[in-house]
């Protein structure tokens, strides 16, 4: 089924005037990826200061409150661009299981940022504190960056892999 | 020794079939050590961006320039390393190409001039943050922000094109 939709949705007029322009896919997908620069530096930056690596700097509210904001703009450029790669080429995605364990791995490290970003925002103080962190802080340090390297790794495999499955 | 004869010698490596791909049990390096760059170019690119949207004024303006270059740098540098070793990885894979590649030679002539642009910031405002380091950084660092954030955008601009025509 999800076939014969990517089928139909390859031959609508969009996608194929989308297909016809050649410099779409390498130029979305060059924005793309400096929109994944903007959201894994700054999960980088977070998720290490909450492990207590690196030099001092900003505390972990003054981080989360300034580039989890440029996070949520990057993943609407993100969104957008997928969204065009996707109407391009429909077959290649969604005939590939590492395009959905991609996209289900961006839903569920976009509710965790979202949970972290509040419990932040509704106790600072604690945050910024190493003792009076909530141990959550690491698990979701540890698990959001390794979420972000496998999304980043499954997004380069589709163009790898998609043709295994076709 | 020419740059031609060079490039070939180095196509002749094992470390180049390698990465390649021609020997058995390699065929997935290629795939591999190029998300590897990807992950750690991000983290240069999105570092980077940081601290060009600050000196901009657009970003992180609660935070003093120098607390903030001390906290994401050497951040920067590390993920540089890494990203210049798997790069230069991928480079010897098709050396002989690469270096006739346009969109390769561009990429590289932006980092340059991104080199040179961070040299001339360093020993020209950078000297003088004392005065500015809290408030509004004066017009010739927000031109070197200016011009580092539009050379990086091409480098991975043409990073990511590099791959769609060599």
């Amino acid at each position: 089924m999800l076939r014969s939709f990517a089928d139909w949705l390859a031959h609508t007029p969009l996608s194929r005037m989308m297909q016809d322009q050649l410099w779409i896919v390498p130029t979305s997908q060059s924005i793309h990826i400096l929109a994944v620069s903007i959201v894994f530096a700054s999960a980088c930056m977070i998720n290490l200061r909450l492990l207590g690596v690196g030099r001092s700097g900003r505390t972990v509210s003054e981080l989360s409150g300034t580039l989890i904001p440029w996070m949520w703009r990057a993943l609407a450029v993100l969104l957008l661009t997928g969204i065009i790669q996707t109407v391009t080429e429909p077959v290649r995605q969604f005939v590939t299981p590492a395009y959905w364990a991609k996209m289900t791995m961006i839903v569920i490290v976009s509710v965790m940022t979202m949970l972290y970003a509040r419990a932040v925002r509704r106790n600072s103080p604690a945050w910024d504190s190493a003792s009076s962190r909530p141990a959550q802080g690491k698990i979701f340090a540890v698990l959001s960056t390794l979420l972000w390297l496998a999304i980043i790794a499954c997004g380069r495999f589709i163009a790898y892999t998609w043709s295994l499955y076709t | 020794m020419s740059i031609n004869e060079l490039a070939a010698a180095i196509r002749e490596w094992p470390i180049s079939a390698a990465v390649r791909g021609d020997i058995p049990g390699t065929e997935w390096f290629f795939p591999i050590i190029e998300t590897l760059h990807v992950m750690a170019l991000t983290v240069v690119a999105g570092s980077i961006a940081m601290v060009d949207l600050r000196l901009l004024g657009l970003a992180s303006r609660d935070s003093a320039v120098s607390r903030l270059t001390k906290e994401v740098l050497p951040w920067t540098w590390t993920a540089w390393c890494v990203a210049a070793v798997f790069g230069t990885l991928l480079f010897t894979s098709r050396a002989d190409v690469y270096v006739h590649n346009l969109q390769f030679q561009l990429k590289f002539a932006c980092m340059g001039l991104a080199a040179i642009n961070m040299l001339v910031f360093h020993f020209g405002a950078y000297q003088q943050i004392a005065r500015w380091d809290a408030s509004e950084p004066p017009a010739s660092a927000k031109v070197a922000g200016l011009i580092s954030l539009l050379l990086w955008t091409g480098v991975v601009f043409f990073g990511r094109w590099t791959g769609f025509t060599a």
